[in-house]
């Protein structure tokens, strides 16, 4: 099991008054799973990748991500996990600007402490997974969206996480390099990665094999589009 | 080794921040340039002094005690010294007998008057009497012919050997060998040049090069007064202390002046350790001032390093925010802004050292020899990475407890 959420509630503070984003949201992920978590702005779909993606930890229930109960770790320990377990891919690429692609992929080896040449290695594989070895000295700002797009997913790639998550990260492409991306997710899948992937756009989620839909910080839906694993098809 | 390659990475970030802001950087580093040219100029300035004080200091022998009417350094009531009894010819004449384990009881008087060669004529000459005896007490020893000899003492000759400044003033090219000069209204011939001491007078202290030695016993006969002051050096035997050779000088001389042990002395004892004590506290005063003048310039350089740090972590918070979600720990962010201000106060102090070469050549071509020396350079480069991670300490503390959430939403 690579995901395991239990009655999830996190709750913010907005001056006095408590705000719930989550109000106890219990799912699984298996590995190799292909999930898109849907739902309108405010059902907590945000908060939901704040958690999942270790950035931020509930108030309480239990999220363990690869057996690690996420909830008791320290800020650093999260550090951690997030460098070893999981690839963000987000809407705005955010991409160091002023380093170069093979840099800027190169990174997250560089925080989980890999040595020179098994980082370039790695780092040389990744870019040329999602095809961009020809961009490979180039600055964020000398390529086009998808071509950055594609730099974040090789960066999430780098360090073989247990999953890749992915927020919005068609939003800010138009719809063609917007599909040239789903297909690299798609292909991902197909290889044996983890993606979880959260939009608002039905056509996106569709790409996924299964859908969880949030609405008011509770699960509305939960249901499968396809065979729950790509081998399985 | 993870933390190295951490560490690593810090710094090409450093630099690439650094290069990307080049402007703002220069102007940020001017406070700390102001500050470490201050600093270096300060010490090499002070070692300058030292140096200079030392070498005109040096000439009086560090084994060798002066007994004189008053001390060197008059500290308090003037008036106790006014009234002693000048030092005598035959006090002399006793202390050596009494002293006979001493390398050298040599007395010197001394005059001023003005010299003449030819057409050239010199005011105000510092006119030395002394025995042949000065070259055991002194470091300096005659360049060209020879110094005084116990004859010209006792028979009283009139021959002078002149320092080197008094040479090139009076003589040019001419060769003062056997020449025959005017001391006051006198004619003395030169039998010796001494070589040069260096040290162009210490803030009003003796001019070595531009004295004239005679023997005292001419000294005496020309210019008068058989009562003259005189002051008496004394070199310790080989190997002895200075300290305990100092009471037997103070033993012998309290004898021939017939003191009883209730009477406070009525000469003193002179060594160059006072004078340098003295000095010591001045230049110690001196420095310390300095030091704050200049700690003040690196604290305020400091605080505009700390503002642009301010500056920096806020410009980049979404970038903090991308390294802390692909796993920066803590750690590795502060390292990263401290690294960025360190370059930065590092860089702003080699300038300030470069500077301070001028400045130090400045100093050393017209006031006194001045050099930066290696452990000065090391003090500056030290003092300005200090500067720069102390300023540096907030603003990356701050950067490095950003939330990652807010860090990347953050426009």
């Amino acid at each position: 099991m690579t995901v395991e959420v239990r009655d999830i509630v996190k709750t913010y503070a907005m001056g006095e008054v408590e705000v719930p984003a989550l109000k106890g949201v219990s799912f699984d992920i298996l590995e190799k799973e292909y999930v898109a978590i849907m739902g309108p702005s405010g059902s907590g779909k945000s908060t939901m990748m704040n958690l999942l993606g270790c950035l931020d930890v509930p108030s309480s229930g239990t999220y363990r991500l690869d057996g690690h109960d996420v909830g008791e770790l320290t800020e650093d320990r999260l550090a951690e996990i997030r460098n070893s377990k999981v690839g963000f891919v987000f809407q705005t690429f955010n991409l160091i600007p002023r380093s170069d692609v093979f840099h800027n992929v190169e990174l997250p080896l560089i925080y989980g402490g890999v040595t020179r040449a098994k980082r370039k290695k790695l780092t040389e594989e990744a870019i040329e997974r999602v095809g961009l070895t020809d961009r490979m000295r180039h600055k964020p700002n000398e390529l086009s969206g998808g071509q950055r797009q594609r730099v974040a997913i090789a960066r999430a790639l780098v360090n073989r996480p247990s999953m890749i998550l992915a927020d919005e990260p068609t939003g800010n492409l138009d719809s063609a390099t917007g599909d040239e991306i789903m297909s690299i997710f798609d292909h991902l899948n197909d290889q044996g990665n983890t993606i979880l992937l959260v939009t608002h756009e039905t056509s996106m989620a569709q790409h996924a094999r299964r859908i969880i839909r949030l609405r008011d910080g509770m699960v509305e839906s939960d249901e499968l589009t396809a065979p729950r694993l790509a081998k399985e098809a | 080794m993870r933390f190295l390659r951490e560490i690593k990475e810090s710094f090409r970030i450093a630099f690439a921040a650094i290069r990307a802001n080049k402007s703002r950087g220069t102007l940020t580093t001017l406070g700390i340039v102001i500050g470490i040219l201050g600093v270096v100029t300060t010490m090499t300035a002070a070692n300058g002094l030292t140096n200079s004080f030392k070498e005109s200091v040096s000439a009086l022998g560090s084994d060798v005690l002066y007994v004189s009417r008053t001390p060197w350094v008059i500290t308090g009531n003037w008036f106790e010294f006014r009234n002693r009894p000048n030092l005598t010819m035959k006090e002399v004449d006793k202390l050596d007998r009494r002293l006979s384990r001493a390398r050298a009881v040599n007395p010197t008087a001394h005059t001023d008057r003005s010299v003449k060669y030819r057409s050239t004529t010199l005011e105000n000459v510092d006119i030395i009497g002394t025995t042949e005896q000065h070259i055991l007490v002194s470091s300096s020893v005659p360049e060209l012919g020879r110094f005084l000899t116990p004859f010209d003492v006792q028979y009283r000759r009139r021959v002078c050997v002149i320092g080197a400044a008094i040479r090139e003033r009076l003589f040019d090219e001419a060769d003062p060998l056997n020449n025959a000069m005017k001391i006051g209204r006198y004619t003395f011939r030169v039998v010796g040049v001494m070589e040069k001491q260096g040290s162009a007078g210490f803030f009003g202290g003796p001019d070595f090069d531009s004295q004239i030695y005679v023997p005292i016993s001419s000294l005496v006969k020309s210019f008068g007064g058989s009562n003259r002051d005189l002051n008496i050096a004394v070199k310790a035997p080989a190997g002895e202390s200075l300290a305990d050779f100092e009471y037997e000088v103070i033993g012998e001389m309290r004898k021939i002046r017939k003191l009883t042990p209730v009477e406070k002395e009525d000469f003193s004892i002179n060594k160059m350790d006072a004078l340098v004590a003295m000095f010591n506290n001045v230049m110690g005063v001196v420095v310390v001032i300095g030091m704050v003048i200049t700690g003040i310039s690196l604290f305020v350089g400091g605080i505009g390093v700390t503002n642009i740090m301010f500056v920096s972590v806020t410009e980049r918070t979404r970038e903090i925010g991308i390294r802390k979600a692909i796993g920066a720990k803590r750690r590795a962010i502060l390292a990263q802004f401290l690294f960025e201000s360190s370059v930065i106060c590092l860089l702003g102090g080699m300038v300030g050292l470069l500077l301070a070469y001028g400045s130090t050549a400045l100093i050393d071509r017209l006031v006194m020899p001045a050099s930066i020396s290696i452990g000065i350079v090391v003090v500056a480069l030290i003092v300005s990475v200090l500067v720069g991670l102390i300023s540096g300490l907030i603003p990356a503390l701050k950067a490095a407890r950003l939330n990652p959430i807010e860090a990347l939403r953050y426009e």
